[in-house]
Parts: structure tokens; sequence; C-alpha cells
């Protein structure tokens, strides 16, 4: 709870500064910048909940330790860009997986992150834009209240500027419907995909981009017909979005850059000594790895310390097959030479 | 003329083999089936049921077929992965001919049908009809098996067709037509699990019939003891009661050993004996032959075993045998076969449930075809050909005069050694790869290199389709229809599935046309395999193998009928010998007094070790077909050879060494592989691939003088610690022979 | 007819691998085969043992996974990891009691047997358990096993102090309700030979 507070006040604190004491913030926006509050607040509820799991715990802290690790920080650092062009940028790990699911992931996170990019910062009142006051074809942007550039009506960068959540809204179509077919195709996906984890935010994205074009049409084509109307609409959809993020599939995006740590975590281990079976005498994850589990089983209390005084979490998983099928031979082994049958 | 056009490598890259590891489409292709057709797979005798999944004429996956009673959906890797051999990039798709210091090129249907009859026509008017060869295979459908038989006799008028069925089933066949006339497996698979003692010889049942596993299995579930007879602990001897690691070829020893305490004892039916069969005092009288020292001495093991063998067996109140390659490769197959029935004969332990013997049959359609009159010396419906009756009566369903009939031709080896001593100089060949499945390898090819002309059909270019001058492209079971018989006698129906792609066309359809095209049109006049089937029907009516009473809409209402069915509304029957009669004119069964003799090459000092061949689980035969599925080819990559390790510290070899392996004939270099599960006395190294890695470079071209079956179980060889081969075949992917 | 389970008799394995082939054909996960086939020792002898994921009533590997990836249906079957949550830590797979989950380092992630999940949820068999000859894999009802076998199926584990309960069952004899697990090697049982096996002159003694 005290998390999810303080992440929500964080979000009230930045807008009030970033909007210098409210002075540029947009009033018409304040729906969306309410709901931005109160996802804060859930967000910063879900994750410190996630945070208490003990594996998480032990992860989260390891992952940290590890990357700021004064010997390992540079090369981490290096690590980490490179990193983060394959899989946040490229996603190159969900191409791996299915070429069309790629295709559809990457669509509606670029789609996501691009519009998310503009609309925070302008409905946090960070950003806006005015005529300059020499000419009424130029327009000047300011962020926090500095002016950080202008640029003419008409020049690409000014249709660019004002179209790009039209731009991220046909991304995310595109994305939503490359997702959809694959869902309505994949067998294997039919199966385990469920409504509310799988389509429902498929639904919203599909709801927030379309009203989002219908703006644009109703200004640009239809001369502001039922503007108001569909402006609520999409209001209503964005706000939707907003107060799901916590709970739903979209927590995934604040959840996964942890595997960015397990990356760290896994090299450090690979550096460090690794843990021999005690069955077969190999080497099968590092030690790091190993005591930790021992650490976090211990606190979820699971209980594998064996009468002998080893502990079962020394036998390497192949080792564990492998024994499982002795020991069940073994029990039949015995009874045939008993001549029981 | 024909050497090979080219060298290897330059074959092996334009024609495979080649893996192939993905459905058409991809993995992630998804989306509806257009149909799922039920039908068999075509990698073993047993013929399990399984469905292809198809789209746009494409065989697209499997999926099981559960209601099918012999399988119940279960099917071992190859059947899994069968599909994988449609869509195959190496699947031949038109007519080829040798391109001399190319390869082969394509050329159009007309001109290699004109070229084929010419090039026969010639031969046989040259030297004689004879002098024209056909070699067949125990794959093909009956409809087509019987074809080839009608073919041979009536289109080519050669007496010199066999099959290679000759180098599976015949031991056993011939062994139960001796003893009781027929030549089927005398059970249905469903008296197994009600059987109190199994015994399994020679039989890798889990790699070989490994839907059988389960039969067994489910035995024991209900207390029967099993006893298993291998000179490999094989995974099925893991689990059984008694496993006797016999020395190859002393199987004899065993049996009959065993059988001595059972005549000892009492556990023989006396009354039976009496009543039902005839000759067992002489039988008796060679079995006293073998005494404890004796029988130990020529099975190789401590007679101990033998001993609780028979006790297990002697006294129970239901058994039932099965054999396999383990006892029927050798130049005494039949003789061992025979030894193996009469410990079922002598208890009269058959004829009811959960009482009898079964053969297990190897190739696809191992039972079915040797039916159907493509075997040297059988017309259709299992008759003798030189049985003046059966060929009155065959000629007259084929309209022909009965002398047109050729008499008894050569079979499989003596038709290749035939060709190589020049006397037969034309070949036709379908569905039958004998540089890699024919035993002494290298004088098999060196034979077909004699041959004025070759003519192969085939749906890849086998290892020896690269000897020939003509290459016709023919069909995959699931691209024509027809029956097959399973290991069971049960007869079952092939679906079409999906039609042969390109210009390949079903196998009976280019066979008929040349029959056509060397005049003989009107007596090879059929709209489709049914029409075959048909007559097939109409010819083996009467005979041992009786179709008549079959159709094929009963067969698929029935999920297959077991012959005799020998008229309609007959119910089939499952089970042979109910009623205690057996094929003889005496009506009883007939023992044998056969006796142990040695194989025609033992080991001696030059020669010391046995080498034993068979197969493994992935691999069907000769390979044409699963060393192109790659997930077969991975789960076996390359021969190995298993050796105990009291052996290899003799010789000095470690596990994974290369190792040569030679015998008088030819050598492989190979892996070796050390494991406590073998004989000392006895290296194993399986047959399914070609060249350098052909285990049958080793074998020896010895024949059983009944059955004709080679002798592939031993031979003598020695072995030694080798440097990685370094020669072009050994380079190549282990599926075309390389090795690594 | 009353549900059918999943009961395993590891000691029925033949070692065909059916079953992995047959995995790798199933729709949640197609081209990548789930299930473990493991050649115990082969130099000493020829078992092998297939294990797929025991679904277990409270499972380890989601205990244990920090991104709280790896769910379990109201059925009863053990999920692969979500792949939007899963950060390919391999918790799961080092401490699944029965080495189940399998890390696909491709993907990043784990993957593992969902008793082909696309099937059993629609009342179909598992894929291997249709195909697998030798009746190591079985999905059957209970009342069929109980009829058909002649040991009984149990679901219920120790390791070391921890208890596990399963969906999936073992065969074993009668006498035994729990398996306690504890560490064992392969022996090997020698064929039973004769002083020299390697003599075959002996077989020729007498004959020639
Ligand atoms: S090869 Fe034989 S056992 Fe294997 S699936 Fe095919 S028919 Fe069945
Ligand atoms: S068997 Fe292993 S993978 Fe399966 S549910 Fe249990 S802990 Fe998880
Ligand atoms: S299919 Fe069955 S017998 Fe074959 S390897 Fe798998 S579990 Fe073992």
């Amino acid at each position: 709870m005290a998390w999810g507070l303080i992440a929500a006040f964080a979000v009230v604190a930045a807008i009030l500064f970033g909007s210098r004491g409210l002075r540029d913030f947009d009033p018409a926006l304040v729906s969306y910048a309410g709901a931005t509050v109160f996802a804060a607040f859930g967000l910063g509820y879900r994750y410190a909940m996630w945070l208490r799991r003990p594996p998480t715990r032990v992860y989260w802290f390891r992952g940290w330790e590890i990357f700021f690790n004064p010997k390992r920080l540079p090369s981490n650092i290096a690590h980490l860009t490179r990193i983060f062009w394959n899989n946040f940028f490229l996603q190159r790990f969900i191409e791996r997986r299915s070429r069309m699911r790629w295709t559809a992931h990457w669509f509606l996170a670029w789609g996501c992150i691009l519009a998310a990019a503009v609309t925070f910062p302008l409905s946090f009142g960070w950003v806006r834009f005015e005529t300059a006051r020499d000419s009424l074809n130029v327009y000047r942007a300011f962020m926090f209240g500095i002016p950080v550039g202008s640029f003419h009506l008409g020049t690409p960068i000014a249709e660019l500027t004002f179209n790009i959540l039209d731009i991220s809204a046909v991304m995310v179509l595109i994305g939503v419907f490359f997702a959809m077919w694959r869902r309505g195709r994949d067998h294997g996906a039919m199966t385990v995909q469920q409504f509310s984890t799988d389509l429902l935010p498929l639904i919203l994205l599909f709801a927030i981009s379309i009203t989002g074009l219908f703006l644009t049409a109703s200004t640009h084509l239809m001369n502001g017909l039922h503007y108001g109307f569909l402006s609520q609409i999409h209001a209503v959809t964005v706000i939707l979005t907003l107060l799901y993020l916590p709970f739903g599939k979209f927590f995934h995006i604040f959840q996964r850059p942890a595997q960015l740590g397990i990356d760290f975590y896994k090299q450090a281990g690979a550096e460090g000594p690794q843990a021999p079976c005690i069955r077969c005498g190999e080497a099968y994850t590092s030690r790091l790895h190993v005591d930790d589990l021992k650490a976090v089983q211990r606190a979820l209390g699971i209980h594998y310390q064996m009468a002998d005084g080893s502990h079962y979490q020394d036998v390497c998983p192949r080792c564990r097959r492998k024994n499982l099928a002795l020991t069940q031979d073994g029990l039949w082994k015995a009874m045939s030479e008993r001549g029981i049958n | 003329m024909a050497k090979l056009p080219t060298d290897i490598p330059t074959i092996v890259s334009q024609f495979g083999p080649s893996l192939h590891r993905v459905p058409p489409g991809g993995w992630e292709q998804t989306g509806e089936d257009e149909k799922q057709v039920k039908t068999h797979c075509c990698f073993c005798g047993q013929q399990c049921g399984i469905q292809l999944r198809v789209r746009n004429n494409k065989v697209v996956g499997f999926e099981p077929w559960e209601d099918f009673p012999f399988n119940k959906g279960k099917l071992c890797p190859k059947g899994v992965k069968r599909y994988m051999q449609d869509e195959h990039p190496d699947r031949l798709k038109t007519p080829l001919q040798r391109a001399e210091g190319k390869g082969y090129e394509p050329l159009s249907w007309d001109a290699a049908m004109t070229r084929v009859v010419s090039e026969i026509q010639r031969i046989q008017s040259t030297f004689g009809k004879d002098a024209f060869g056909i070699l067949s295979g125990a794959s093909l459908t009956n409809e087509k098996a019987y074809l080839m038989g009608k073919f041979a006799r009536v289109a080519m008028q050669t007496a010199n067709i066999d099959y290679n069925g000759r180098l599976c089933m015949v031991s056993a066949g011939a062994a139960s037509k001796k003893v009781f006339g027929v030549d089927r497996s005398a059970n249905p698979w469903s008296d197994i699990p009600k059987a109190k003692v199994i015994l399994v010889a020679g039989a890798n049942v889990a790699e070989c019939a490994p839907i059988t596993t389960d039969y067994l299995w489910q035995a024991r579930e209900n207390g029967a003891k099993l006893i298993v007879l291998d000179p490999r602990m094989t995974p099925i001897a893991r689990n059984a009661d008694l496993f006797i690691p016999v020395r190859p070829g002393g199987d004899i020893g065993v049996f009959h050993g065993m059988m001595r305490i059972m005549i000892q004892r009492g556990w023989i039916d006396r009354a039976y004996i009496d009543n039902y069969t005839s000759g067992f005092d002489e039988y008796a009288r060679v079995v006293e032959k073998y005494t404890p020292e004796y029988a130990a001495k020529i099975a190789g093991v401590p007679f101990d075993l033998i001993a609780r063998a028979a006790e297990m067996w002697g006294p129970a109140p239901s058994s039932f045998l099965l054999h396999a390659r383990g006892i029927e490769h050798h130049s005494k197959g039949v003789e061992n076969c025979i030894a193996a029935i009469q410990l079922v004969l002598a208890t009269g332990r058959l004829g009811r449930e959960g009482c009898g013997y079964a053969m297990i049959t190897g190739q696809g359609n191992g039972q079915g075809a040797r039916e159907q009159g493509q075997k040297c010396d059988q017309l259709p419906g299992n008759r003798d050909i030189s049985d003046p009756a059966a060929r009155k009566y065959i000629a007259g369903v084929w309209d022909v005069p009965e002398e047109s009939i050729p008499g008894k031709g050569l079979s499989a080896v003596p038709l290749v050694e035939a060709i190589h001593e020049g006397k037969i100089k034309g070949l036709l060949s379908i569905c039958f790869n004998p540089t890699v499945s024919l035993p002494d390898a290298n004088y098999i090819r060196a034979a077909l290199e004699e041959l004025e002309f070759y003519v192969n059909i085939d749906f890849f270019l086998s290892e020896t389709a690269r000897y020939a001058d003509i290459v016709l492209p023919g069909s995959l079971m699931e691209e024509d229809e027809g029956t097959t018989t399973s290991v069971e006698g049960r007869v079952i129906r092939h679906r079409k599935v999906v039609t042969p792609p390109g210009e390949a066309r079903e196998d009976w359809k280019i066979i008929c046309e040349i029959a056509a095209r060397l005049g003989k049109g009107e007596k090879f006049n059929y709209a489709s395999p049914r029409d075959m089937f048909e007559e097939l029907r109409v010819a083996s009516k009467g005979g041992v193998s009786d179709y008549y009473g079959m159709t094929w809409e009963r067969i698929d209402a029935e999920n297959g009928i077991f012959w005799p069915c020998p008229e309609p509304g007959h119910p089939g029957t499952p089970r042979l010998y109910e009623n205690k009669k057996f094929n003889h004119p005496d009506g009883r069964a007939h023992f044998y007094p056969v006796d142990w003799r040695p194989s025609v090459e033992m080991p001696d000092d030059e020669y010391p070790i046995i080498l034993t061949t068979g197969r493994v689980v992935s691999h069907f035969l000769s390979g044409t077909q699963t060393r192109r599925i790659g997930a077969l080819l991975d789960q076996y990559p390359q021969p190995r050879c298993e050796m105990h390790p009291r052996l290899a510290e003799k010789l000095g070899i470690s596990d994974g060494d290369f190792v040569k392996v030679e015998s008088r004939r030819g050598s492989v270099v190979v892996r070796a592989m050390i494991v406590k599960t073998i004989r000392p006395d006895t290296v194993f190294v399986p047959y399914h691939w070609p060249l350098g890695r052909s285990a049958n470079n080793m074998t020896i071209r010895a024949i059983d003088p009944v059955s004709n079956i080679p002798e592939y179980k031993i031979c003598a060889v020695k072995v030694s610690k080798a440097e990685a081969p370094t020669d072009p075949i050994s380079q190549l992917g282990v599926e075309a022979g390389g090795v690594r | 007819m009353s549900e059918r389970m999943f009961f395993i008799d590891h000691s029925r394995c033949i070692g065909c691998e059916s079953c992995v082939q047959a995995c790798a054909e199933c729709d949640t996960h197609r081209g990548t085969s789930m299930i473990h086939l493991e050649v115990i020792q082969r130099s000493e002898s020829v078992q092998t043992t297939p294990q797929v994921c025991m679904h277990c009533e409270d499972p380890i590997c989601a205990r244990v996974c920090p991104a709280d990836a790896i769910k379990k249906t109201p059925d009863g079957v053990v999920q692969s990891s979500l792949k939007p949550r899963c950060i390919g830590c391999s918790n799961c797979v080092m401490s699944c009691p029965f080495g189940v989950p399998k890390y696909q380092a491709a993907i990043d992630q784990m993957m593992k047997c969902d008793m082909c999940y696309d099937r059993s949820s629609i009342g179909k068999k598992p894929m291997c358990a249709t195909v697998c000859p030798s009746g190591a894999l079985t999905f059957a009802t209970m009342e069929e096993i109980q009829r058909t076998r002649r040991g009984i199926p149990i679901n219920s584990w120790k390791f070391g102090g921890e208890e596990v309960r399963t969906k999936v069952y073992v065969m074993v004899p009668r006498t035994i309700e729990r398996v306690d697990v504890e560490l064992v090697q392969v022996t090997a049982t020698p064929a039973p030979l004769p002083e020299d096996p390697y003599d075959v002159a002996l077989m020729l003694e007498e004959t020639i």
C-alpha cells in the first residue's frame, strides 16, 4: 500500500513540477492525469506485492547488487546497451518464438510507446505547443516550460508531430490485426488463451486507436462532426486502459525488465564457481544459483534436505529423472525378486 | 554397362539422401485440415492404423487412429514421422535416364517407356525370356504384389522373379508350411496377453515390432512369465523373467535342450501328439542327443538357463511363441523355426485362446506380399508353381495357356548371382534396394555393373537405382490405394491420401503400361487397384491364403479380415487350427527331426568374432525412406559397432573409437559402442546404411537350402581400432553413408 | 465415462522415442518436444525412461518463479511459462523435483509439458500417451488401470522432507503408498554366461 501511495505521489509531484506548478497544465486533460495517478498507485502496489514474493525479492536485490558491483559496472552498462537494442528495441527473443507473434508484438509495443511518449507529457503539462508570436505558421514547442524548438506548419516535421498519434494508432491497429489473426488460427494459442488476459487487452488497444483515429477524421474530414462525443468515448477507453494497467497483461511491461537483471545474474553465475551434481558429478548450474535457490526454498517452506544430510537441490535435473526411474523400476525388481507378482 | 554414371558425391548432391525436417508450410502453419484419411503405416509388418492430415493435396501431419484395434493409436517413431517422406525434396517427379559423366537427366514418359520396352524385347529375344529378371518388394500392396507376379509370368514370361521378402519372412513361412501346411501366424495378437508363458526367440520386439511390446507387458500384468532368447539384452529382455543370451546360431541348443527336459518330465501332450500329429518319435530321438552338456555347448549359455526355460514353458496352462529374424536369418533358418514351433506343437497348446505362436513379419506387407505369387516358386494364393493343379487353375484365371506360365525361377540371391555370372542380362526392380539389403554388398554392387539394361521403379533415387539406365518415378503408399496383410494375417486397407506429385505415377499404372507396350494390354486392363483385388480374390480361391470372401467394403467395415475367408459372408479366421485340422493331406501336423549344424562361416583364428546384424527402432530396412527423414536420422544417425567391454579391452578399444569391422568379403569403419548388454563373443552392427557403413559389406552370401534366406545373423569378422576415415564417401552426410 | 488421467510406468519404457517425436507434433508447441527421454546409462543397461510433467497439486516450479509466470489451469494442468512474464531465470528448471521444465535458450523462456493442453482440454489423449507403444505412458480412466494392471497408481512423493502430490500417477507394486526418493545408481545385471563364451569351438566339438 505504502509503495502504491509513494508511486501516486511521485506522479503528482512530477506533474506539479513539470508543469511549473500547473501553469502549463491543460485542464481539458485532467481526467487523463487523474487516471494516470490512479494507475501509478496500482502499479506501485502491485510491484511491491510482487517484490514480496521470496524468489522475486532475492533476484531483484541480487540483480541490482551484481549490476552495481563496481568491478562489473562498465561492462554491465555496455552489455545493457546491447541487450537493450536486441531485446527492447528489436525484441528479437519474441521473433524466435514466432514471426507472427513478433510482428504483432513489435507493432503493438512501439505503437504504444510512441503514443505514451506523446500523451503522457502532454497530459502532465510537461510539453506544450504554441504559435510563435511573429508568425501564425510557426509553432514553438516547450518542455517543462523551456522552449525546445520550433517548426513551420506544412513541413514534414510538423506533419509528423501533429499526426504522431495517428501513426501510433495505425501501428497498434496493425499489431492488433496480426495478434487477432494469430489467436484465431493457431490451435495452440487458442487452447491456452483466456479472454481477460489475452483478448481484453487487444480489445482495449483497438478501442483506443480506433476512437483516436475517429477524432482525427472528425477534425479533418468531417468538420468536427460529433467531435465532443467522440473525444469523450476516446477518453473513456484510455482511462479504462490506464485503470487496467496494473492488473492485467500490461503489468508485464513493468515486470519484464527483470529479464535484464537475470541476464547479469546468469553472467555473474557463469563466471563464478559451478555446482556439481552429487549423483553424476557434473556441473549443472552456478553455485550462486543453487545457494540462492536453497534460500528461496527455505523462505517458501520447501524442505529438500535428505535424511542422510544431503540436499535434493544438489541433484541435477537429469539425475532427478533418472533417479526416479531407477527408484520405480527398483520397486518392481524387488517385488519380483521376492517372488510376489 | 551399368557402372555408376558419375561419382557418388555428385549423385548425392543431386538426389540425396537429404533430410526433410519441417512439414509443408512450416511448424507454425496452422488452420484446418481439409481431411484426415485413415490408412496404415508403411514402415513394418504390423501396419499400424494412422490418420494422415491433408491440406491442398499435401500431407501435413498425422493424427493417431485410436479406433483401429491392433494398435489403438499407438505408433513407433517411424509411424509418427512417416508423413515427412511426403513433400520430400528428393522425391523423383520425372522419369530419368542415365547421363554418362553427369548423373541423371529427365526424359519423357514416352521416351522412357519406349526405351524400357525395346530393351526388354532385345534382351529377351537375344538371350531368352529368362535373361530378364525382376526383383520386387514386400512393401508393396497385395494388389501390386499380385500384379508383379502376373506381369512376370504373363507379360514378360520370365521365370526369374523374386522379391525382398526373401530376406525377411521366408524361413518362418517355410517352417510353418512344413509343420502345419499354412504360412501364417497362427493367432491374432489379442491372444498374447492371455498366455501364461511367452517365449520370444530372436525378436528385438522393442525396436523392430514396437507395438507388440504393449501386448507382452499386458501379458506380464496378467501374470505371464516372459522368456527372451537373444545375444543382446534388448529392452524387452531387460524386463524378462528369464533372459537367455544365446550364442548366434545356437538356438536349437536351447529349443532341443528344453524339449528333452519336457519329454523327461512329462510336460508334453501325448494324446494331442498321437491324435493330431506325425513324426514325433524321430524328433524325440534327435532331441535325446541334447543332454545338458551338449545343449549348453551349442547354445553357449549355462544349462541352468535352459532348464529354467523348460520349467516355465513345460507345465504352463497356456503359452505363446513369438519368433523373428534372430532365428530365421540363418542357413538353417527353417530348421531353427521348426525346432521352435515344435515346442508349441508337442504341448498341444495351439488353436485356442492364449495358446499358439506367431512370426513377426518385418516388411510393410511381409505377410501379404508373399502370398500373391511374386515369389519365384509360387503362384497367387500361396500356390506352388510346380503343382499342375495350381498352374491349371491360375492359367484359367489369367486366361492364358498353362504351358505359357514359366516354371520355378531363381530366388533373390541366386538371381543376383546369375546376373554376376552374365546369365541374366536385364533387370526390372521395384521396391527393392539390394545394394544395401542383400548380403555381401561388394559382390552385389559388382553384379549390378554387369547388367546390360536395368530399369528401376522407385520414389527416391535409392543406392541401387544409381546403377539403373532408366529410373521411373513411382508412388508412395499414401499416393495409391490397395490392401496389405498385416503380421496377424489381417487384410487391411490403405487409402489414397494424395495424388503422386509431378509426373510420378502410381506403380501399377507403370507396370500395366509396360505390359501393354509388350502387347499384353488386354490382360492388364485394370481401371483401378480394386479391379486387381477382385481378380486376386478369385486367384486365391481354394488356395491356402484364401481371400475369396473378402471385399474392400467388408475390410473397411470390419477393420480388416483375417484369411482364410473362403466365401462371401465368412467371418475370416483370426485363429488357425481351432479344429485341430492341419493343412497337410493327412490332416496332421508334422514333426521334423531337425538337428543343429554349424553356420556356413564359423569364427576361427583369423576372424575370431561373430558379427550379427539387425535393426534400430528409427529406421526401416535399407533406409531409403527413413534416412531421408531428419527426425528419424537424428535419433540414430550412423551405425555403431556394439561390443562387450571384455572384448573391447582385449582389442584395446574404448567407447566412441573408430573401429574397422572386417570379414573375408568386406569391411566398415564405424564408431564403437561399448556396452555390457551383448555377449562378449559377438559384435552387432545395424544394417540400414549404405556403402562404407553397410553391415552387409561383411555378411556372407550363404542361404538356407529350403527358404533361400541369407545368413545375416552370423559371419566371422575381426575388429580393430581404426583411424578416422578420410575417403570421399566417409565425408558425406551420415544419411548418405558418411561417418562422423 | 469417468475422467481420464495420466499414468506412467517407467519400467515399461523401451526407449523408442515415439513420445519425443510425437510431442513435437502437438499444437501448443509444434516443432519442439517437451517430454524428456533419458537413457539411464547405456554402457550398463538398456534402461530408458520418459518424464512428463507430473502436474503437482502445489507446483514447486510455480512457487519458486520470481516472475509469477507459471500458472495452473482450473483442471489442474500446470502450463508452460506465460510468455510475457517469464524472464528465463531457470529457477523452475532447477527446483522441479521431477526435473521437468526445459529452458529454451533461443527464446529465453521456460517451456514444459502441458499435457498437450490443446488435446487434453477437449477430451483427447495427449500425444505421447497415445502413441507410446509400451504403455509406459498411458491416458486412461482410473477404473481401466485398476482393472488391467497388477500394480497400483500412486501420486504421493517425498523428496527429503518435502511431500509432493501430483495429478499424474505412477504405477508401483501394491504394497507401496508413497515413494520416498533416495539416490540410486544403475546396477548392471550382467548376462549369466559360461566361463569362456569366446570358445565357439565348443560348439563344433562333437558335430564335425
Ligand atoms: S513401423 Fe510398424 S510399429 Fe512402427 S508405427 Fe509403423 S507399423 Fe507401427
Ligand atoms: S512436475 Fe515439476 S514442472 Fe510439473 S508441476 Fe510439478 S514442479 Fe512444476
Ligand atoms: S514412447 Fe513410450 S516406450 Fe517409447 S520412449 Fe517414450 S515412454 Fe518409452
